[in-house]
């Protein structure tokens, strides 16, 4: 790990030595005139975060509720299973689906020049890590001991104050864990965002604007890639959008490490 | 509470389950035989008559080279990683390697890409080639592969291991009569997961291994090859021709059944390891 580090850090260094830290806040993001502020797409993949986090965890924690408190026990494996399966679907199906089925849907609804936008690319997001995070959720709650609401049924307690109060305390770790999950998987995606964002380097304006075109680190990368001469500034801002991006996973997995000490029991 | 609940889990329920249909609605007019064992699309979709096919078989037949190659390269590896975790690792370094691995995992593959693009293609000079693919798939797939296996090493019984350490077996012994033996399904639950992951993999790979046409079976392994999942994103972005969009639906339908295939034989290789 310290090896990949070093070396996005050794191809991104001329870039670092030329324009310094200072980049990161700069907005502009031209190639062609030297000019290579991080911002946009700073921006853009902290919105598509955002957004894929406000759709898919409510809805991943109520389908985890669901399947594993309120449907019989025989459904729960196929339903499972099913998640499991769509868990894998390879990322660029998914772009595909956004750009041909969201997209228009989009742009006819919300009345927009074009479907391109953040909004579409959050919730391409959403609906890849709704999976993952019913899936950790689940294991979460199943995890909690039979007694647990033995008790608290004896306690007198109805539904509501049972899961309120026991259950979901209980599983907060495993349901921590999987929002850590998924928003390491909403930063890396590549391709589905890649699809739909629209590549437009440009911070929005105003900056809740998200119904615009927009670019995420990702995408810049996948998109500029393959015109960026190997060696020259391009590149090495390229690398550095990388080096970003590995940042910022390797901090998201270290939180997702610290595991609370209360609940440990 | 309980309605209020049930509306919002509705849409993560079936929203996956009608992409899905979707997927297979869409892709059935463009999907037969012909296509999967058919040689080549992309010279038809440029008007190029004589080099008209209807089939994507290179493109399959390049994604699985790519995954095997992969799985060749993490396995042994994996595998060495797993025997040192259980043999020799103290448990300071246990912890270490786990939490590595995890953070290894956390990563998104497209730095891997960008890594491997430097480092591979460019300064080794392997250039666009399936090696440089298959390396790149390794690195991303080896995290996965080795936990699965510290996880199947760890669900053998401890008390087998000392009996066969009092039975004054050696090391190597031990690894092949008594562990492999007892681990053997949990590990290949957990290398079919990671084929099943290399193949939808497609941010790393799009610089480092593939083209979108003209491949039909990469002459060595430094040749470039055509792989399945880059030729959707290429695919996608000829959103103005029909026969284009049918060929990408029919393209994300197969790649999907063969995903598919690999996670659920993994899972029947759980249940069957649960059941014995």
């Amino acid at each position: 790990m310290l090896i990949l580090l070093w070396f996005l850090w050794d191809a991104s260094s001329a870039y670092w030595y030329d324009f310094g830290i200072s980049q990161l806040w700069a907005s502009e993001w031209y190639p062609y005139e030297s000019l290579y502020g991080l911002l946009p797409a700073i921006i853009g993949t902290a919105w598509a975060m955002i957004i894929a986090m406000l759709i898919a965890v409510p809805c991943g924690l109520a389908a985890a509720i669901v399947s594993s408190e309120i449907l019989p026990v025989s459904w729960q494996g196929w339903l499972r299973l099913g998640m499991e399966m769509l868990a894998g679907i390879p990322s660029v199906v998914y772009g595909l689906i956004g750009l041909w089925v969201l997209l228009p849907w989009l742009q006819n609804t919300l009345d927009l020049l074009t479907g391109h936008n953040l909004l579409a690319a959050g919730m391409i997001l959403s609906l890849m890590i709704l999976p993952t995070m019913m899936v950790m959720s689940q294991d979460a709650l199943r995890l909690i001991p039979i007694e647990q609401r033995e008790a608290a049924m004896n306690m007198g307690m109805n539904w509501n104050q049972r899961l309120m109060r026991i259950l979901l305390p209980q599983a907060w770790p495993g349901i921590r864990s999987g929002i850590l999950l998924g928003l390491g998987r909403a930063l890396g995606e590549t391709m589905a965002v890649m699809l739909v964002v629209g590549s437009l380097d440009r911070v929005p304006d105003p900056i809740y604007n998200i119904l615009e075109p927009a670019q995420t680190l990702t995408s810049r990368i996948g998109r500029e890639m393959g015109e960026a001469a190997f060696g020259s500034m391009h590149f090495s801002a390229l690398m550095a959008c990388g080096l970003v991006l590995a940042v910022t996973a390797i901090c998201l997995s270290l939180l997702a490490q610290r595991k609370p000490r209360e609940f440990a029991s | 509470m309980k309605v209020f609940l049930s509306l919002l889990a509705l849409p993560a329920l079936l929203l996956p389950l009608a992409c899905f249909l979707y997927i297979i609605i869409q892709a059935l007019p463009a999907l037969n035989w012909e296509l999967i064992v058919g040689s080549n699309t992309a010279g038809n979709l440029f008007g190029d008559a004589a080099n008209a096919g209807h089939g994507i078989w290179s493109q399959v037949s390049g994604s699985l080279l790519m995954m095997f190659l992969a799985c060749v390269l993490a396995a042994p590896i994996a595998l060495s990683i797993a025997l040192f975790h259980a043999l020799w690792a103290s448990p300071r370094q246990q912890r270490v390697l786990i939490i590595l691995l995890q953070i290894l995992q956390g990563i998104p593959p497209i730095v891997y890409g960008l890594c491997g693009l430097v480092l591979l293609v460019h300064l080794l000079h392997w250039g666009i080639s399936l090696a440089a693919g298959g390396v790149i798939l390794a690195v991303v797939i080896l995290p996965l592969l080795s936990s699965n296996a510290i996880h199947a090493l760890q669900r053998i019984p401890i008390e087998q291991t000392e009996s066969a350490k009092a039975l004054g077996l050696s090391v190597g012994t031990m690894i092949t009569r008594v562990w492999f033996p007892a681990a053997w399904s949990g590990m290949l639950t957990g290398l079919l997961l990671a084929m099943a992951r290399a193949l939808s993999e497609t941010a790393p790979i799009l610089f480092t291994a593939t083209v979108f046409s003209g491949v039909l079976w990469p002459d060595s392994i430094f040749s470039p090859v055509t792989s399945l999942q880059t030729h959707i994103f290429y695919l996608a972005q000829e959103g103005s021709n029909a026969h284009a969009v049918d060929m990408a639906w029919a393209s994300a339908a197969v790649l999907l059944a063969l995903v598919i295939c690999f996670s659920l034989s993994a899972r029947f290789l759980r249940r069957y390891e649960e059941l014995s």
